[in-house]
Parts: C-alpha cells; structure tokens; sequence
C-alpha cells in the first residue's frame, strides 16, 4: 500500500494521469441479492441518492489493491506558443476541462495562462448556491477593490466598473478563475450567470475543471448570448461535440480521441497550434477580403446605376437607360465580375508569416474596422460622386460636339458607348488600386476584363452581328465611329483622372499621417523584401515553473453525483429566453478549450527525480529562450 | 502538381503544397509611398494643363455663328401660322439676314438647331423598326408593334418608315445666299450628301430590294407618315442614291440626340464653287427658310449655325476649361499632399507596435 502510494506520488509529481485498481471477488449469489437490491432502490422515490450510495458503499467494500497505472498524455507542441499568440491578439482563452482541479491548474500552468505573478486566483468550489454566490461576489469585489487602489483615474462607482468595458480593459490585472463543475452547476443559474460572466470578464484567464458536456455547451452558451462576441470553441473528443456545435465557430482537432469533434465542426485540423494559423493569418485574411470585396461592389454598382439618375433631369424622367442594353446585361458579368473576384480570393494585405509575427494586427477584424456603416456610407459616397462626374462630364464634352468630319456624335448611342467605356475603365482602375497583392491571376483578370470589353464591344456593334439579329442590335457602327475619335478619348482621360484622384489622395494622405499598424507592417515587409525570410519568431514567454501536486487520488468526489444529480441536464428555461444585448464589448473573446492532458513532457524532454525537478525545469527554460 | 499520384498511405490526404493552393503565389505588392505618388501627381497636372491650353487654342481657330430663328425677323409670321394645326399644309417661307466679320476659312458646315426637344425620351426612342429601314421585306408590311400608334394609318395602311422617330422629322429647309455687294447675290452651294456616317449609310439604312422596279414600286402598298408632306421614296427626287430610306437627312434626324438641345448637320459648303474655294468669305448673307416645323407645341426653339470644325470639332469649350480647372486642382492637391507628406508623414512609418 504504502509503495503504491509512493509510486502515485512519484507519477503525480511527473504530471502524469495516475489510476489506481483494485479488485473482490464475488460470489454468485451475493451479486444477485445485491443486483436484486439495487433494482429494487433505484426505483424508490424518496432518498434513493442516499439509498444507492449506501448500496454502493456496501459492494465496494474490501478490495484488494492491484496496483497502479500511470498514463502520459503530453500536450501537443506548440500548445502555449499558440496561446501567448492568441492573447496578444487580444483573444480571451478560457479553458473548460473534464479533469481534476489540479490537473487543471496545471496545466493552466504550463501553458502560461496562469502565472505565479498574477494577483489572485480565484477558485471557486462552492457546493450550495449561496456559498457559490458569496464566493463570486467577494471575488468580484476583490478585483474591482484592487483596481480601485491602481487605478489614478477617477474613481467611479462600483456598478459603472461593471458595465464600463474601457474599465475592464484597464481592469484586467492579473487575475485567474478557478471553477469546478459543481459549483458552475450553481453559478450558471439564472440568478447567478451574470454574476458569473462579469467575474470572468474580469479575469484574465478562466479555467473550468470538472465540467460535463453539456455544461460545456453552456458556457459557450452563456458568453454569446449575453456578450457581443465571437465564439470559438475547440475540442477533439466526442465530449466537446455540444460546445462546438454551440459555438459561432467550431473547431475539432483529429486525433486520438476519434472523428467525432471533426464531424461536428467548422474546421478541423491534426494539431492545436494550428489554430494561429487559422485565426490569424487565413481568418484575417478572409475579413480582409471580404470588406475589400463589399466595399468595392457596392461602389461599382452605384457607379453604375446612378448615372441613370442623372439621365433622368435631361431624359424627361422618362427612364431611358444611358447605356446599351447590352453592356447592362454584361457589365456585372463579365467585364467587372473577374476583378473583384481575383481580389477576394488572392489579396493579402501582409504576408502569413507577418501576420503571425504581429497578433495585433488581428484586432481591427475584432473591432470592425474595415466595414461598419461608416465605411458603407463612403464607399456609397464614392459611388455616387464617381456616377455624378461620369455623366456630367461627358455631359459637358459631348453635348456640342461633332466629329473632325462635321458628322454627328452628340448622339444618344455615341454617349451611351463613351460612358460605358469610362465606366469599365475607371473601376478598373480602381479595383487597380484596391489590390494590395497583385499575382499573375489578377494581371489577367483585370487586363483580360478590359481587352474583353472592348472586343464584345467590336463586336456587338459590327456590322456581322446587325445583319443576323437586326432588332436586337441597334447600336451598329457606334463603337467604330465613337471610339476613333480623339475627342472622345481626351473625355474619357480627363473623366476618369476626376474620378480616381479623389480616392487616391485620401488613401495617400490616411497612410501617411495616420498608419494603421497594417500599413506600419507592410512597409516594413516591403523595406525587408531583399533579405530572405526569416524563421517565425515568437517571443517565448519565460515559462514560470510551479509546480502544483496532480494527485490523481482526490478525496472529493468525482463528477458522477453531479451527473445523477441532474443539475447539468436541465437547461434553464428562463436563462435562454433572455436575449439581453450584454455590455458594450470592444474586444472580441474566443473561449478556447484545450486538449487536457499533461504538461510536463513539453518542458523537459527526460523525467527528472523530483528533487532536481525545479533546477531542471529553470535550465530548459533558459535552454528554450 | 500532386493530382498524378496515387492517393495512398499515411500522407493520402494531404492537400497539394502547390503554390496557388497554398496561397504562396508570386506577386506584386505595391503601396502608395510619397516617392510614387506625388511626382505622379505633378505630371498628370502637367499633362492636364498642356492638354487644356492645347485644346483651348485649337478651339480658338474655329469660328461659329448661331441664329435662332423661331421667331426671327419675317419668321414671326410663320411661326404664328404654324401655331394652327389646319394651316400644315400651307407653305411659309422667311428671310433671315446675318453678317460675317472674319472670312471663315477652310471647310465650313451647317446646322439645324433644336432646343427642347426630347430625342432622347425611351418611348420616342423605341418606336421605331431597324428591320424596316433595313429594307426587309417582310417588314415593310408588317411593322413592329413598337411603332405603335405610328405604324399603320386609320385604313391600315402600314406606314414607311413606321414610328414616332421617323413621324417627327424635321422638315425646314435652308437656302444660302452670299451678297458681296449690294446688287449682287450668290447662292452658296451646300452639299446635301455626305453627312451621315458610312455604317449607317451604308450597312443600318437599306432600301427594299427593288429588282427592276423603281423605288416608287419597292414601296407599294405603304404609305408616308402622317406628318410628312412627301413620301419616302420622294425625299430627293435628283438622286436615287439619296432617296428612300437612305436618304440623308432622314438617317441623320434617326439617329437620335443625347440631350434635348441639340443640332444636326444640313450641309457642307461646296468649295470646288469657285467663289468659295477658301471658305465663307466675309459679308452679307441671308438664309432663305421654308418654315414648317413647329415648336411652340414644346416651347422650343429653332436655331441656325455655321461653324468652322478642327479635329476637336466646333466650337467646344467645355474640355479645354475643364483640362484647366482640373490641372490647377491636381496641383493644389499636390501642393497639398507634398506639405503634408513633409511636416507630418516622413517618420511616422517606423514607429512599430
């Protein structure tokens, strides 16, 4: 007994997850009267708990001590590199684990979302409500105490803090909470839950150790109804399945655990430190492309269409279209579609290993910096300016003009041609100028865009074409006769020059008197092209080594009164009809629940003796700088 | 790039590590640094400055004169006639006198003037039949239905040419006459063909085939439009060449105008008339006009100009000041921006994180 508690402790104390097994033997007939005891309590109706506990303390009586098995369950590399990454992304991790309290904290540990630093950690164990109650609201008060003490501002009242999210930001020193499934059982009621959500606001790192499923999913649950933000939710076994359907967006990691967490979810990958990849360099990425593309789609369109507004005062509002039937079927699909869809699958604004480099770049996406209604309102501004001057001025050009020959050409269908031809040519040139990454696929797309407008153009308005489908083309010899003519092009030059310049000095002026950290960092990367590419370059956090027991014997009970007792199961009614917007959240936070296994092998390659652990682990860390 | 091989083993799935598929293609990365953009900046104005002085002296040379004769001198009587619709049969003619200071040299061209009359109005616009005046036989009988109610007469007879476009054409004519002296008066020749474009001419305006038979017979069974005085096929009795649908001015009044002002070519000086081999010289000159088409019906008026052209066309002063106006507002701009750029943006790029 006492060399098996040894050997516990010696497996602890490396981190690994410790089981112990015994064994009785039994003989048949003393099963049957227990088996036939046991049906016979689990159908009472008062008490039964307490009688099916007494039962079980009955049966489970005498064993014989087998021995012990220890299982190593490494973290996957890469683990707490990734976590430093997201955090300075300005993504909230918080972790929601099956495992013991200590395994838990850990862990916490070793990927650094705990520090010995920090202020406080709250570990929150309640098993009644209102213990449950009291401990969340000390904690908060803590907290809000001791920012109350650093902080130089002024000191505002006590409910101001708690809705303020400036003051949470400058809030968050430092402080850990520690929950376990118990006691969240309590705290996800819905008298509590919002005590609750601002407590974890608060802290800098939460981590839930003993929780189910289905509490899993509810805390997911908790954070996206009553914040606004983005839920991620990450998991690789068949118990994360319910968080990452509940999430905004899930992810499960293939692996040991089986393929259920990759069915269920959003994305999937082999490994956790994949994870930054995603966010930051092809998740930033997608919301860059996709501003890029609405901001540019709306402002051809208006271009395009309300020029036919302007048309209206000198048509007689008779809603003559200014342009070809023709080129209004096509416009939209075949001379600008090609562009902007180049732009949205290939445009990078910093290149992937910048993007790792500098998480913050990740924050403007959090903050819906590239389009939010101001940005929607100048880019319909654009559209609408760009439309006024590709009238007006063809307007002004064309209204007393005549050809070098004295023929005609203030004629409806040479106007049509003109205006269609500046219109191609001017979002062209603009879409020229909203690419940032210009591969060999938008060379093609945008030159091949205007070399096919003009020869669709040639040849709709041919005389081939006339002679087959008389009606349908009546626009024939326009282009011939328009587009040979200097005039013409001295209007569609001067045009076009009127529209773009606007747009071109404004972005001019924005980057150079106020860089966002994007422009900072794609100067750089174009300063830093001729040099070769550097190795990605982390700053490794100083990994603080505490060490923290991980006895796998633990004297609480385990998780399956929690189950029995139903708590878990029941989702509150009255919590999911609330839909309160939340507090005014300027960061985005992403719950990220990690692989709960240990961590230990990650820091030092061979197993120490316990003694020379500490010396060991301060020498790896150096080694790992 | 990977599809080739045989999808087995542990690495089966992996996907292709091709540089398009992993986002890894070779590009362009351009930004807007000061080094680009403001020497651009200051050669567009350049540009746009010589463009504008160059256009504006060769608008300069040109020379041109506008007469608005709706109710000019002995036109008022006509005008007034033409306000009563059962008087449209009757003929009117009036004299309009004018007098050029400076000789205008070189090829000189006449216009007819309307102010206010819509061309462009999309009903106006879409009755008319391109099949028609192609010259299609089936057609010529059977007129489109978006010539309605100008495609058949009360009889039902079809209409040729069909529409409101065709209906609605403008039917002044013009005589020029030079008075160099008193006593003496020389009409001035205007050639009446050539005006139009070759496409139209020649590929969108076709007479029906008319195989042996006159054009008078090609067009048998229609009729002329309710508000012409001649039938098609009489447009231009002289020239064959030049009537039907072909004819000149028809094509030039089918083409329809942009805008509701507007003015549509009528002739050309003739220079090989040996008075006139070097343009209008200067003098005296009347226009003898038979006045028909009525404009108090949409307050418009009529106008007459002769203008000189060059490869800018008339007299347009539009492009050249609007060249101007941009060049000084792009050097403002870029006067600007090179302020901004100096006191402000020089460091503030290396500042990071």
């Amino acid at each position: 007994m006492y060399t098996t508690s040894e050997h516990l402790s010696a497996f602890a104390g490396e981190g690994l997850r410790t089981l112990a097994l015994a064994y009785k033997d039994l003989s048949e007939e003393y099963y049957q009267v227990w088996k036939k005891k046991l049906h016979y309590v689990s159908t009472v109706i008062d008490n039964r708990e307490e009688h099916l506990a007494v039962l079980y303390e009955e049966i489970e009586q005498g064993m014989k001590l087998l021995g012990a098995t220890a299982i190593e369950d490494k973290l996957q590399e890469g683990v707490p590199e990734t976590i430093a990454c997201l955090t300075l992304a300005d993504i909230k991790i918080w972790v929601l684990t099956g495992d013991k309290l200590e395994t838990a904290m850990n862990i916490g540990y070793s990927c650094n979302m705990l520090r010995d630093d920090m202020n406080e950690v709250f570990i929150i164990s309640g098993l009644a409500q209102l213990e449950v109650q009291q401990q969340l609201r000390s904690a908060k008060e803590h907290i809000l105490g001791l920012s109350r003490v650093s902080s130089t501002g002024d000191v505002a009242k006590g409910e101001m803090f708690a809705e303020d999210s400036v003051f949470e930001e400058a809030i968050i020193a430092q402080c850990a909470l520690v929950i376990n499934g118990l006691s969240l059982a309590h705290a996800l009621e819905p008298q509590l839950e919002h005590t609750l959500l601002d407590l974890a606001c608060l802290c800098k790192t939460v981590i839930c150790c003993r929780v189910t499923p289905m509490q899993k999913a509810q805390v997911v649950e908790l954070v996206r109804r009553h914040k606004r933000a983005v839920t991620l939710a990450v998991g690789d076994g068949a118990n994360d399945v319910s968080m990452i359907k509940t999430a905004h967006i899930g992810v499960g990691i293939s692996g040991q655990e089986g393929m259920q967490a990759v069915l269920a979810s959003d994305y999937s990958f082999a490994q956790f430190r994949y994870l930054q990849r995603l966010l930051l360099v092809h998740g930033r990425w997608s919301y860059f492309r996709m501003c890029n593309f609405l901001a540019y789609f709306f402002y051809k369109n208006f271009a395009f269409t309300l020029v036919h507004f302007w048309y209206g005062f000198y048509c007689g509002f008779s809603a003559q279209t200014v342009y070809d039937q023709w080129f209004i079927t096509l416009f939209n699909i075949v001379y600008t579609s090609l562009p902007v869809l180049a732009m949205g699958l290939f445009d990078q604004d910093v290149n992937d290993q910048n993007s790792l480099r500098y998480p913050s770049l990740y924050k403007p996406g959090q903050q819906n910096h590239l389009f939010n209604k101001r940005q929607f309102f100048l880019c319909t501004l654009q559209g609408i300016v760009t439309s006024f001057l590709l009238f007006f001025i063809p307007y002004g050009a064309f209204s007393v003009m005549v050809k070098e020959d004295g023929a005609d050409l203030s004629d409806h269908q040479t106007f049509a041609v003109t205006i269609a031809t500046t219109l191609v040519i001017v979002v062209s040139v603009q879409i020229g100028l909203d690419t940032h990454y210009w591969t060999a696929v938008n060379h093609l797309f945008v030159w091949g865009s205007l070399i096919v407008y003009f020869a669709i153009l040639l040849a709709m308005q041919s005389d081939g074409l006339f002679g087959i489908f008389s009606s349908n083309f009546p626009f024939i010899g326009t282009a011939r006769n328009c587009l040979s003519e200097k005039t013409v092009w001295l209007a569609v030059l001067l045009t076009t020059v009127v529209c773009i310049l606007p747009g071109l000095v404004v972005s001019f002026l924005r980057v150079d008197l106020f860089p966002t950290l994007t422009d900072k960092v794609r100067h750089l990367q174009k300063s830093r092209k001729k040099q070769g590419p550097q190795e990605q370059n982390l700053r490794r956090i100083r990994r603080t080594s505490s060490r923290h027991s991980a006895y796998a014997f633990s004297h609480q009970q385990g998780y399956g009164e929690l189950i029995t007792s139903g708590k878990n199961m029941r989702m509150s009614t009255l919590s999911s009809t609330r839909s309160l917007e939340g507090t005014a959240q300027s960061s985005s936070w992403i719950e990220n629940i990690l692989k709960r296994k240990n961590e230990v092998a990650c820091i030092s390659p061979e197993r120490p003796d316990p003694p020379d652990s500490h010396r060991d682990f301060r020498g790896s860390a150096d080694r790992l700088k | 790039m990977g599809k080739a091989k045989d999808k087995s083993g542990p690495l089966a799935r992996r996907p292709d590590n091709s540089a398009f598929k992993q986002q890894r293609l070779p590009a362009w990365s351009p930004i807007l640094t000061a080094n680009t953009v403001l020497p651009f900046f200051y050669l567009l104005a350049l540009i746009c400055m010589l463009l504008g002085v160059w256009l504006l002296l060769t608008v300069q040379s040109t020379q041109e004169i506008k007469l608005d004769y709706t109710e000019l001198g002995n036109c008022d009587q006509c005008f007034q006639l033409r306000k009563n619709v059962s008087y449209a049969a009757q003929t009117c003619s009036c004299k309009v006198e004018f007098s050029i200071d400076r000789a205008f040299k070189g090829d000189v061209f006449f216009y007819y003037g309307l102010k206010n009359f819509h061309q462009n109005l999309r009903r106006y616009m879409d009755s008319r039949d391109d099949e028609q005046t192609l010259g299609r036989k089936t057609k010529l009988k059977n007129p489109s239905s978006y010539c309605e109610p100008f495609a058949k007469d009360v009889e039902g007879v079809p209409i040729a040419p069909c529409g409101a476009v065709a209906n609605s054409m403008f039917n002044d004519s013009f005589t020029l006459t030079y008075h160099p002296s008193r006593s003496r008066t020389i009409p001035v020749p205007l050639l009446r063909k050539g005006l139009t474009w070759y496409t139209d001419k020649n590929v969108k305006f076709r007479n029906p085939k008319t195989d042996n038979l006159t054009l008078a017979a090609a067009f048998e069974g229609t009729r002329q439009p309710l508000y012409w005085q001649k039938p098609v096929y009489d447009l231009d009795p002289h020239d064959p060449t030049n009537s039907g649908f072909i004819n000149e001015d028809l094509i030039i009044w089918m083409r329809e105008a942009a805008f509701p002002n507007f003015k549509k070519l009528y002739g050309i000086l003739n220079r090989a008339d040996a008075s006139f081999t070097k343009g209008l010289p200067k003098g005296n000159y009347t226009i003898d006009i038979s006045y028909n088409f009525p404009v108090q019906y949409f307050q418009g008026r009529k106008e007459v100009v002769l203008t000189t052209l060059t490869w800018f066309g008339g007299q347009n002063y539009f492009l050249p000041i609007a060249y101007l106006v941009t060049s000084s507002l792009i050097l403002l701009m870029a006067v600007v921006l090179t302020l901004a750029w100096w006191k402000f943006g020089k460091d503030g790029k290396n500042m990071k994180e």
